[in-house]
Order: structure tokens, then C-alpha cells, then sequence
């Protein structure tokens, strides 16, 4: 049974990941990696309801917190850089290479 | 989070041993102080109690940190276990701390302009409203509590002992840190693309980091580092879960200090940052990143070596050579020292990699000297400063050491240091990991790290025969002298030495540190 | 225990020095006071210029006043207790090295440093006038004081570690004062070669110190002497050759003699008290003070004699053949030194006085050369003796000095020379055997051919009608420089007495060499043999040189004549066997390392530098690119572990 939503949760953090790969608007590359704490959260509810325990549960209630508190920053930085630029690609911003 | 079953309203109200935690908890209060200060303090008074309250602060958590030191035997736990207060995270701790005062000196710096931070972190870059907030002198005084959060972080990331309260410190510290990279007063653009791109790497990896502890809570249903190792020892390692989690689990840990593959946020975010800022990610921000690698390889994962070896062996040996081949065509002095951060770290792998006491405390060792050799590098290149900022690109060193001799004659001693010459701290150091690393049967690893300080050296050697053999520009930078910085750069170079010639006093308190071990 | 074996093996007098009391517990004050004075006149730069020169002279003079002292000091004490140790501090101590910093004060040495610091007292005075128009006289003084602390450490020192320091401390004065005007590119390169000439030597040397520390693990003269017959004849052969191969380069003795004459080049003051009074009998020094270890090998020993030999012919040989002055004196500096060498491998009778005879050489060598400095003086530095001639009655004084130590020298009854010199000889014959017999006559012989190129000197310079240039206007030397001359003409004169008469010298260096079977007889049939050929070389010299004038150029001469001229081929026999097999190597190894080892190691750095620029490209600055770099690398870290597994 659990198996299925660790399945769903594999899934859900490989198309977070991919997600931010390939998409170019700082805002979705975000909310993508939203996506895989999502699919943590998942897995963390599932396996404390594999070994019967709250913990998975608590931890996924500070993963929504710390999620939370990293919107606020991601937001802040992704409206900086929007407003100087005009553009929230984050292909635009690559200043610094090489 | 003990795994014994419990209903609803049966969380038992944990006890809390202030007195070890408080080192910690001093930092964070004197960023809450800090946020006081800057919601109810006068505008004019903000800057001068910021400060105050950050060193106050920072003092005040390192004489307690001393204090646990040497008052007893430290090794214990606290916050129920969440938290271990022994020898190593200590002296993890401590150093952190007098990294962390020596970097707010810059930090605070306003000799060279009003602050190394922008006035107004909302103004758009070379926006009137920019040009307003310059004019009207304005700072940006949120920084401070920002730095002691990030500190804070910092302090509990190696001393957690369940990936929990890891992860929660990891966030502490890089949120904080995702915020001061895109504050910088210069190249505004090049900071906010450094801050996104730290931003949303950092996030990147912390999801990794996070879906590797749901794998090992998955596995030993708990995220307690030493029930994790209980596990491994008692159902062997063979589970797919146990070895995906520990995989993911490095991944987001190894980012952090800057491993390869997973190093390429660090040349652009140090680059990017404001100059100050770097200083303390590159020394704060790496002891605690590889305190808390120590931690979860020494306590949790110990068992599993065998395993997680060959791994870290190829980490270790691609991480020094990526840094030390590619910071050979670098053109900008910050840039350089990015990757040559990044060879350090590969250095620093092999000492984890020994998983002995010896491994352990010439870690600690490396830790500290390459900390205070790095701030007082990143120190002088505040002090070079052109018409636009500090001079970034190598060229205009040239000849640096014909106008200014003592400040690049400090410079060349630092970077000697880096590259591990004879009477310089990082030549003990380097010995010290080497040897461990040699000691741990892991010659192949000791051979590429002397063949990559090898390479190393040719790029620091470069810059000292710039700065010392090249005519200088006619429009060459100018110094700029203040005692803050001054005493930065004082106190990197006196510790760089002090550690080389005599580093016995402080090798024999790594080694003593690190006899405690951490605790489970 | 080991002071018994001593004894055993060398035959020799207990070795065990006790604590120095008195003045000699200060003894490091000979080697402190004109070292302070070298590093006061070289650090402080052109602010005591005006009084830099007395400063030293005054430092070199402290120095004599308390080896005087010391020397007082050890008359009164018994001859058991002559030998005394000053502690000083611990020296090296690395693993099982340890070297402690001690002086020994005995009779041995302190016979050195009342030469090496009156001597040199004396010559530091002379100096004061010699150099008195040249503007780097405060550097001229401040390496005559470094030389002589260097000299006193070598011979003060009780382990070979000081003396090596010392010895090498030495090697530098002398290569700074050959060159002292190096502008002059002959200066320059004589002092390249007496310092590179020297290194050969000095590896000889520091081999010999390896090889005994290697032995007896301990580097101190007691340790060493007392162990010595513990180690194998082969080992014991080996370190006495490697010390002799030291002392050839630092006395000029065959086959390392060539440097002397060159070292002329330098001011005459130096040639005085380096190359003729003290730094080339150092090797003389080291023999006698290692004698524990030559008498256990016959073979050494003899291989000293034969060495001792050779170059006291070879130095006379040149000696006659040289028309500059300073270069006949240096011929004859070889040949008299080889007379102590051939004096020091003879063994115990030997030792005396192949000392003594260093003691008597020290003071008529220096009186003679500072007698040529005068005359050099005189005829505007002018050293080719076909110019001089007639000179002792406008330089009376110094003809006088000059003429009581060439009586000296030549072995005239009375004076030292004579005393010491006839010792030698006797002791030669003494050995008895084939070898006695050859090194005998040989020696006799190099008497004879002594008085030969002595008075041919002589008659050139100082008699006979003048054949000066017609600028040069000579005169007699200020009394800065005449009074010195005066002094050691004294020494000349009574010096050798003084020591053998009643085998004076024999008994107080008993402690440290050994009491000689029988007391010295002072006329045996070789006096009369020696004095025959000292009256035939002083003859022919008169034939030759006073009778018939002698021309202003020199004659082409026949092939002899030639071959001493050239200084027995000595330099082309170096370039041939040393220096073009040398030069050979030096190209083939530059053209290794160009090609080779540089060519490797560019190549590196350029494949380094060429992937560096490659690798840089993947930072394409696409914060997307990093991500998909940490996905790849995350799905490697998981495929890794899971392989490790399988």
C-alpha cells in the first residue's frame, strides 16, 4: 500500500526536477522545486504511516514551515532580479561564467 | 521523535539544556535583538547598535562556547538528543565564531564607502531612486540580524544529530545567506544573479538533501543520526533505501561545501557577492558545511564506509582537480579564490575520508587555517579599490607590490598559504590531512592532492609574480586603509603564521577535540 | 672507559678535559669580540668609516690579550690539566645527532691563537697604513675580523661540526679578500678559483665527518678519538684520506695547490695572514689534531709524507721560477707548508715541529710579505722584481726585516728557521727504512733549492744596481707599517729557539700529542749536509743574479725554466682532467633539461592550461546547466553506491 504513494512521490520529485531543468521562468523553476519538497512530504507521511509513527508526520509540518519561509526569500530575490531586468528567464541572468 | 508509537497529545514536553545550547541560542537572540532594533530604532542610531549587538553577540556565544570547552568533559546531548554538544562541534563552533567576528569587521566596514551593502535593496539598479537612496547615505542595516541568523545556522548545522534539525539549520543559515548575496552596493546585476542563482541551486539541493532523509527515515524510522547507525548495523546495508538515501543525502551536504560535481554555483556566487559576504561564506560557511559532512559520515554513516568510499573517493579526487586545473585561466581575483575554495574542499574530503581520529582532527586543523587565511585574503581585496569598487579583474594587480608592498606582500603570504608553502598554516594543514589520508590507505587520493597543489600553486605563484614583477598601471587601484579591515587582515596573517611556524599548541587541540569524537 | 682506549690505541695522553676556570671559562670572548667587530663594521655602514679600521684593530688585539691570558693561565696549571672544556650551549640536536657548542682550550690550540691573534694583530696595524687611501678600508677590516673569529672557532672548537664551521668560515674571508677589489676581473676570478679549488676539499671533509659520525656517532674530538681504534682499518684509512683531501684544498698542497698562486691577487696584508701565516695551515692543524687517527693507519700517514713532499718541491720549484714577488713568496708559502705536512705524517717526533715550524713560518712568511707590501709600496704597486733592485738602502728597515727572515728561511744557524726546519728533516730520516731515507733527502734537497729562490729574491730586490722604472721614486714605509715588521723580524729571529731549545715546545704539546721517545738532538750529520746546500743555493742565486745584471725582461728560458714558470702545468692539468670533462657534463645535462625534463614539464603545463580553458567553458553561467550538472551528479552518486554494492 505504501509502496504506491512512495511510487507517487518518486514520480512527483523526478518531474520537480525535471521541471526545473527545463523550464526558464524563475517562478516555475521554483514552484517545481516546491514540487519535489511536495513529493518529500509525501514520503515522509507514507513511511511514518509504514512504521507507525508520527514523526514522518511532524517532519513534513517543518518541511511545510521551512518551504514557507524559503518562498518568502525566493520571492524576494526572483522580484529584485525581475524588476532590474524586466525578465524573470533565468537564462537572461548569466553575467557570470566561465 | 523517539520511535515509539504515541497517540495524539502524548508529545511529552522535552527538556531543553539551555546552558549547552546557549551559545546558539545567544546568537539567534541577538538577531531577534537585531530585528528589534530595526523596527523600533531611529534611523540614524540603527548602524551603531546593529554592530554593537553583533559583536556583543558574537563575543558573548564564543566565551560560552570557551567556557563549555574547558569546563568539563563535553559530551553530551541536548534538546533530547537533537542536538550534540562534544569536542568537535566545539571547536567547529568556535572557529565559526571568530570567523564570523572577523568577517562582520568587514562586514561593518564603512571607511571605503557607506557600507560594502547597497542603500536600498529595492531600488532598481542605476534607477534614480538608486542614485536618491545613495545620495541620502542610506544603508541597509537588516544585514546584521541576517548574518547572525545565517551564523546561528551555522553553529547548530554540525552539531544536529537528527537530519531534522540539519535540515532546519541548513535552511537557517542559507536563507539568510540567499538574501546578503544580491545586496551588494557594486555590480548590483551581478549580485541579484548571484543571489538567484544561489537561490535556486541552494533550494535544488536541499530538496535533494531532504528526499535523501526521507529515504533513511524510511529505513530506520528515524531521522536520528545514531538510530540511523543502529539500523544500518542491524539489518545490514543492502536495502535500496538506505543506499538512495544516503546518496541524496550527500548530495545536498556535498553542495554545500562545494563538492564537483556540485560546485558550480560556488565561482558565480562568490564572484557575484558582495566582498564581505564571501569572506564569510567562504570561511564560515565551509567549517560549518564540512562539520556537518564530519557529523553525518562519522556518527551516522561510519558503518556504511565501505559503501560510501569509493564514492566519496572519486568526490574528493575530481573536486581538487576541477578546482585547481580550472582556477589556472581565471581572470578575476574572487573567481580564483572561488575555485581555489573549491580544491580545498577537495582537500578537506580526503581528511573525511580517513574516518580515524586522525582524519578527524586534521580536518579540524585544516578548518581553522584555511578559515583565517581565507578571510584575510578576501580582506585585501576589499582594500584594493578602483574608480567603480574593489579592482576584480587580475590584470589591475599589476605591480601591486611596487606601489603597495606591505598590503601585497600580505596578499602573496596568504596565498602561499593557500597553496601550502612551508611556515604558513595551510602547509601544516595539508601535511596533516595528507597524513591522515595516508594513514587511511588512501594514497591514490594523497598522490592527485599533492599533484593538484602542484597545479594550485602555478595560479597563486602567477599572482604574486603579477603583483610583484609586472610595471604597475598608471591608473592602477588605490589602497584603502581602514583598522577594521586592517585588523582582519592582521589577524588572518598572524594566525596563517602562527599556525605554521608553531602549530603544535593548536594541532594539540584539534587532536584533543577530536579524541572526544562526536557523540551519538 | 672509552679515554682508556684511547690511550690504548694511540699511545697517546689521556684525553679528558675538564671545565675551564678563569679566563679560559671565557674563551668564547676570542671568537665573540672580532666576530662583533665584523658585524658592527658591516651592518653599520658608512658611519664608521672614520674609525671602523681602529675598532678592528682593537677587536683583533682584545682577542690576543685574552689568549694571552688564557695562555698565562694554563702555564700555571699541571700538564694533566692543560686540556680544558668551555661549555657553550647545545649545537644540534636532531635525532641522534647531537653536537654540543664546546671549546677546548689546550695546549694545541692555544698555540694557534696566540699566532693566528698576534699575528694577526699585527697585520690588522700594518693594514691601518696599507689601506689607509682606500675607501672600502672599513670593509677591508671588517673581513679580516670575520676572518680571524673564524679561525679561532676552527681551531677552538672540540668537535669537527665547529671546525668545519670555522673552516668554511675561513673559506669565505679568504674568497671575499682575494676578490677585495674585484673590480679588478683577475681578483674576481682568483678568488672564484681559490673558493671552487677549496670546495674540493671541503667535500673531502664533510665526507669525512658523515663517514664518522656514521662510525662512532659522535662528532665531538673525544668521542671520536677515544672510539677510534674500535673502527676497521678500511673505515680509519678512509677518514684519514677524505681529511687529508680536506687539508690539501685548505693548505694549497698537491694535487690541490693551484689556487695559492692566484689568491695573490689580493691586498698583500691578506696574502700576509691568510695565505701564508694562518688559514693554509689549517690543514696542517687538522692533521696534527686528528693524529689519533692517522697513527692507527700507516697507509694515510704515509700518504701525507709523500703529499708533504711532492708539494714542497713542486712550491719550491715554482718558487724559482716566478719573477713576481708576491708570487715566489706564495711558491715558497706551498713549499714550507708541504714541510709540515711532510712533518705531521711523520708521527710523533713530526708533530712538534711540523708546529713549531708553522709557529717560526707564521712570523718570517708574514714579516717577508708585508716586507714586499712595503716594497710594493714603494715602487707604486708595482710586484715584478726584474724592476726592483738596490733597494735596501733606501728602505733600510725594511731590507733589514726582510733580510733576518730570509736568513730565517733558508735555514741560517740560529734562527728559526733552522731549528724547525732541521727537525723536520732529521725526523724524515728518522723513520728510518726506505721510505725515511727518500723523504730525507728529498726534504734536503728542498732546503737547498729554499736558499736558491730565497736569495735570488733577495739579490733581486734589494741589491745590485736599480732598475726601477722612471716614475717610481721609493721610500722607506710610515712607522704603522714598519713597527709590525719589526715585531715579527723579532719573532723570525728568536722564535725557533725559543721553542725547540730544550725541547720547551716538545713538552707542552705532550698533553695533546704525545711525549717524543728522545729528546731532540740539535746537531746531527744532516746539519752539516743542510748547510753544505743552503751555502750552494745561496751561491748559485749569487752567481746568477748578483754577479751578472740582471735583464728588465725575462729571458725566454729553456723548457724547465718554462715548466716552472707555468706552475708545473698545474692549471692545464686541472682544465684537462677536470674542468672540460666537467664542462662536457655541465652541456650534456643542460641540453637533458631543455630538451628532456623542461620540454616534459611545458608540455604538462601547457595540456594543464589547454584543459583548464576547455573545462571553464562547462561554467556556462545558466543557472539551468549547474542544475542539470548537480542531476547528473546526484544520479552518478546514487548509481555509484549502488554499484559499489554489486
Amino acid at each position: 500500500m505504501t509502496g504506491h504513494y512512495l511510487v507517487l512521490s518518486a514520480i512527483l520529485f523526478t518531474i520537480g526536477g525535471i521541471g526545473v531543468l527545463i523550464r526558464r521562468n524563475a517562478i516555475v523553476v521554483f514552484m517545481c522545486v516546491e514540487l519535489m519538497l511536495n513529493a518529500t512530504n509525501l514520503a515522509f507521511v507514507s513511511f511514518a504511516r509504514m512504521h507507525g509513527s508520527l514523526d514522518g508526520q511532524i517532519i513534513a509540518f517543518f518541511v511545510m514551515v521551512v518551504a514557507a519561509a524559503e518562498v518568502v526569500v525566493g520571492l524576494a530575490i526572483i522580484m529584485t532580479i525581475f524588476r532590474s531586468r524586466k525578465s524573470s528567464s533565468v537564462d537572461d541572468a548569466n553575467l557570470l561564467k566561465y | 521523535m523517539t520511535p515509539v508509537y504515541m497517540a495524539a497529545g502524548d508529545i511529552p514536553t522535552p527538556h531543553i539544556e539551555y546552558g549547552r545550547l546557549a551559545p546558539v541560542l545567544i546568537v539567534l537572540g541577538a538577531a531577534c535583538v537585531g530585528v528589534l532594533v530595526e523596527a523600533l530604532a531611529p534611523r540614524a542610531q540603527r548602524y551603531g547598535l546593529q554592530v554593537l549587538v553583533s559583536v556583543v553577540g558574537l563575543v558573548a556565544a564564543f566565551a560560552w562556547t570557551i567556557a563549555l570547552g574547558i569546563g568539563d568533559q563535553p559530551h553530551h546531548v541536548a534538546a533530547m538528543g537533537a542536538v550534540g554538544v562534544d569536542g568537535p562541534t566545539l571547536f567547529i563552533q568556535g572557529t565559526i565564531l571568530v570567523l564570523a567576528l572577523m568577517s562582520m569587521l568587514l562586514i561593518a566596514e564603512r571607511r571605503h564607502e557607506d557600507s560594502p551593502f547597497t542603500a536600498q535593496a529595492s531600488t532598481v539598479p542605476g534607477s534614480p531612486e538608486e542614485r536618491e537612496s545613495l545620495v541620502a547615505g542610506l544603508v541597509q542595516t537588516e544585514i546584521y540580524p541576517l548574518v547572525l541568523f545565517a551564523v546561528g545556522g551555522m553553529l547548530i548545522f554540525p552539531a544536529a544529530n537528527d537530519l531534522l534539525t540539519m535540515f532546519v539549520a541548513l535552511e537557517v543559515m542559507s536563507l539568510p545567506l540567499y538574501l546578503l548575496c544580491g545586496l551588494a552596493r557594486r555590480r548590483r546585476l551581478l549580485s541579484q544573479e548571484a543571489a538567484v542563482k544561489y537561490f535556486l541551486l541552494g533550494a535544488f539541493s536541499s530538496a535533494f538533501f531532504l528526499y535523501g532523509t526521507a529515504m533513511l527515515y524510511g529505513f530506520a524510522g528515524s531521522v536520528r543520526l545514531s538510530e540511523i547507525a543502529a539500523a544500518i548495523s542491524k539489518q545490514g546495508g543492502d536495502e535500496p533505501l538506505l543506499l538512495a538515501g544516503v546518496a541524496l543525502l550527500s548530495v545536498g551536504l556535498l553542495f554545500k561545501m562545494g563538492a564537483a560535481p556540485f560546485q558550480a554555483w560556488k565561482p558565480d556566487v562568490y564572484q557575484g557577492a558582495p566582498t564581505a559576504l564571501t569572506a564569510l561564506m567562504a570561511s564560515c560557511t565551509l567549517v560549518a558545511a564540512v562539520g556537518g559532512v564530519l557529523r553525518v559520515f562519522y556518527v551516522g554513516l561510519e558503518t556504511l564506509r565501505w559503501d560510501w568510499r569509493p564514492m566519496m573517493w572519486a568526490v574528493a579526487i575530481l573536486t581538487m582537480l576541477v578546482g585547481a586545473i580550472v582556477a589556472i585561466t581565471q581572470t578575476d581575483v574572487k573567481r580564483m579564490l572561488a575555485y581555489s575554495s573549491i580544491a580545498h574542499g577537495g582537500f578537506l574530503l580526503t581528511g573525511v575520508i580517513a574516518t580515524n581520529k586522525a582524519g578527524l582532527s586534521s580536518t579540524l586543523f585544516y578548518l581553522a587555517a584555511y578559515g583565517f587565511t581565507t578571510v584575510g585574503a578576501f580582506a585585501v581585496i576589499t582594500m584594493v579599490r578602483d574608480a567603480g569598487g574593489e579592482a576584480g579583474h587580475l590584470s589591475r594587480w599589476a605591480g601591486l607590490g611596487k606601489r603597495q608592498p606591505l598590503v601585497a606582500g600580505t596578499f602573496a603570504f596568504f596565498l602561499l598559504a593557500f597553496a601550502g608553502i612551508p611556515l604558513t598554516s595551510g602547509f601544516t594543514g595539508k601535511f596533516a590531512v595528507f597524513q591522515a589520508a595516508m594513514a587511511g590507505g588512501a594514497m591514490p587520493l594523497v598522490i592527485v592532492g599533492v599533484v593538484s597543489s602542484a597545479i594550485a600553486a602555478f595560479f597563486y605563484v602567477r599572482v604574486i609574480v603579477l603583483m610583484f614583477f609586472s610595471e604597475p598601471l598608471a591608473d592602477g587601484p588605490t589602497v584603502s586603509f581602514s583598522p577594521a579591515t586592517a585588523t582582519a587582515v592582521a589577524v588572518g596573517a598572524f594566525v596563517t603564521l602562527v599556525l605554521g611556524v608553531i602549530p603544535a599548541p593548536a594541532l594539540h587541540l584539534a587532536q584533543s577535540a577530536a579524541n572526544q569524537l562526536f557523540v551519538r | 672507559m672509552t679515554t682508556m682506549n684511547a690511550v690504548l690505541a694511540a699511545g697517546g695522553p689521556e684525553l679528558h678535559p675538564q671545565a675551564a676556570e678563569g679566563v679560559q671559562s671565557v674563551a668564547w670572548l676570542l671568537i665573540a669580540l672580532p666576530l662583533a667587530g665584523a658585524a658592527i663594521l658591516l651592518l653599520s655602514g658608512r658611519r664608521t668609516n672614520k674609525w671602523g679600521h681602529l675598532l678592528g684593530t682593537a677587536m683583533s688585539l682584545g682577542a690576543f690579550v685574552v689568549g694571552l691570558l688564557a695562555f698565562f693561565q694554563m702555564l700555571g696549571q699541571d700538564a694533566e690539566g692543560r686540556s680544558r672544556l668551555v661549555h657553550l650551549f647545545p649545537f644540534i640536536s636532531a635525532g641522534s645527532l647531537k653536537v654540543d657548542m664546546n671549546l677546548l682550550v689546550d695546549p694545541l690550540s692555544i698555540s694557534f691563537v696566540l699566532l693566528i691573534t698576534g699575528v694577526g694583530s699585527l697585520i690588522h696595524i700594518y693594514s691601518i697604513g696599507y689601506m689607509s687611501h682606500d675607501p672600502d678600508r672599513r670593509r677591508f677590516f671588517a673581513y679580516l675580523n670575520l676572518f680571524v673569529a673564524a679561525m679561532l672557532l676552527l681551531v677552538l672548537a672540540d668537535n669537527y661540526v665547529g671546525l668545519y664551521i670555522g673552516w668554511e668560515g675561513v673559506g669565505l674571508a679568504s674568497y671575499l679578500l682575494i676578490g677585495f677589489w674585484q673590480y679588478k676581473p683577475s681578483a674576481a676570478t682568483a678568488a672564484k678559483k681559490a673558493f671552487i679549488v677549496n670546495r674540493v676539499g671541503d667535500f673531502g671533509l664533510s665526507v669525512a665527518i658523515m663517514v664518522m659520525f656514521a662510525t662512532f656517532g659522535s662528532l665531538s674530538y673525544q668521542d671520536v678519538f677515544g672510539q677510534a681504534s674500535q673502527a676497521s682499518q678500511g673505515t680509519i684509512t678512509a677518514i684519514g684520506l677524505l681529511l687529508l683531501l680536506g687539508a690539501c684544498g685548505k693548505s694549497a698542497q698537491l694535487p690541490l695547490q693551484s689556487w695559492l698562486l692566484d689568491a695573490m691577487e689580493g691586498p698583500t696584508p691578506v696574502s700576509a695572514l691568510i695565505h701564508a701565516a694562518t688559514m693554509v695551515t689549517a690543514g696542517v692543524y687538522l692533521i696534527v689534531r686528528s693524529h689519533a687517527i692517522f697513527e692507527l693507519s700507516p697507509d694515510a700517514q704515509l700518504l701525507v709524507t709523500i703529499v708533504g713532499v711532492a708539494t714542497l718541491l713542486a712550491g719550491a720549484i715554482i718558487g724559482c721560477a716566478k719573477d713576481d714577488i708576491k708570487k715566489a713568496l706564495a711558491g715558497s708559502t706551498m713549499s714550507q707548508i708541504g714541510y709540515m705536512v711532510l712533518a705531521a705524517g711523520l708521527g710523533r717526533p713530526g708533530y712538534v715541529f711540523a708546529i713549531a715550524h708553522l709557529i717560526a713560518h707564521g712570523f718570517f712568511k708574514a714579516g717577508m710579505f708585508l716586507g714586499a707590501g712595503s716594497v710594493m709600496h714603494a715602487m707604486n704597486d708595482d710586484v715584478n722584481m726584474r724592476k726592483y733592485g738596490g733597494l735596501r738602502k733606501v728602505m733600510p728597515i725594511t731590507f733589514a726585516t726582510f733580510g733576518l727572515g730570509y736568513l730565517a728561511i733558508i735555514g741560517f744557524p740560529g734562527l728559526s728557521g733552522w731549528w724547525t726546519k732541521d727537525g723536520i728533516i732529521d725526523a724524515a730520516f728518522e723513520k728510518g727504512g726506505t721510505s725515511g731515507q727518500i723523504l730525507g733527502w728529498l726534504a734536503l734537497i728542498g732546503a737547498g733549492i729554499t736558499a736558491y729562490y730565497m736569495s735570488r729574491l733577495m739579490f733581486m730586490t734589494f741589491f745590485g744596481e736599480p732598475r726601477w722604472d722612471e716614475d717610481v721614486h721609493p721610500h722607506e714605509s710610515p712607522k704603522v707599517m714598519t713597527v709590525p715588521l719589526i715585531l715579527l723580524a723579532i719573532g723570525s729571529v728568536a722564535g725557533g729557539a725559543f721553542l725547540i731549545l730544550g725541547d720547551r715546545f716538545a713538552k707542552f704539546l705532550a698533553p695533546v700529542v704525545g711525549e717524543p721517545e728522545a729528546a731532540h738532538k740539535l746537531v746531527t750529520p744532516y746539519t752539516a749536509i743542510v748547510f753544505a746546500l743552503m751555502v750552494v743555493g745561496v751561491g748559485l742565486a749569487y752567481v746568477q743574479y748578483l754577479r751578472r745584471p740582471v735583464p728588465r725582461t725575462a729571458p725566454a728560458g729553456n723548457p724547465a725554466v718554462t715548466f716552472a714558470r707555468k706552475d708545473l702545468y698545474g692549471d692545464a692539468l686541472n682544465e684537462s682532467l677536470l674542468m672540460r670533462p666537467g664542462q662536457w657534463l655541465t652541456r650534456l645535462t643542460v641540453y637533458f633539461d631543455n630538451r628532456g625534463v623542461d620540454g616534459l614539464v611545458n608540455g604538462l603545463a601547457a595540456f594543464i592550461g589547454g584543459t583548464s580553458g576547455r573545462v571553464r567553458r562547462v561554467q556556462t553561467g545558466f543557472v539551468r546547466s549547474y542544475a542539470l550538472s548537480m542531476f547528473v551528479g546526484a544520479a552518478l552518486v546514487v548509481g555509484a553506491l549502488f554499484l559499489v554494492r554489486i
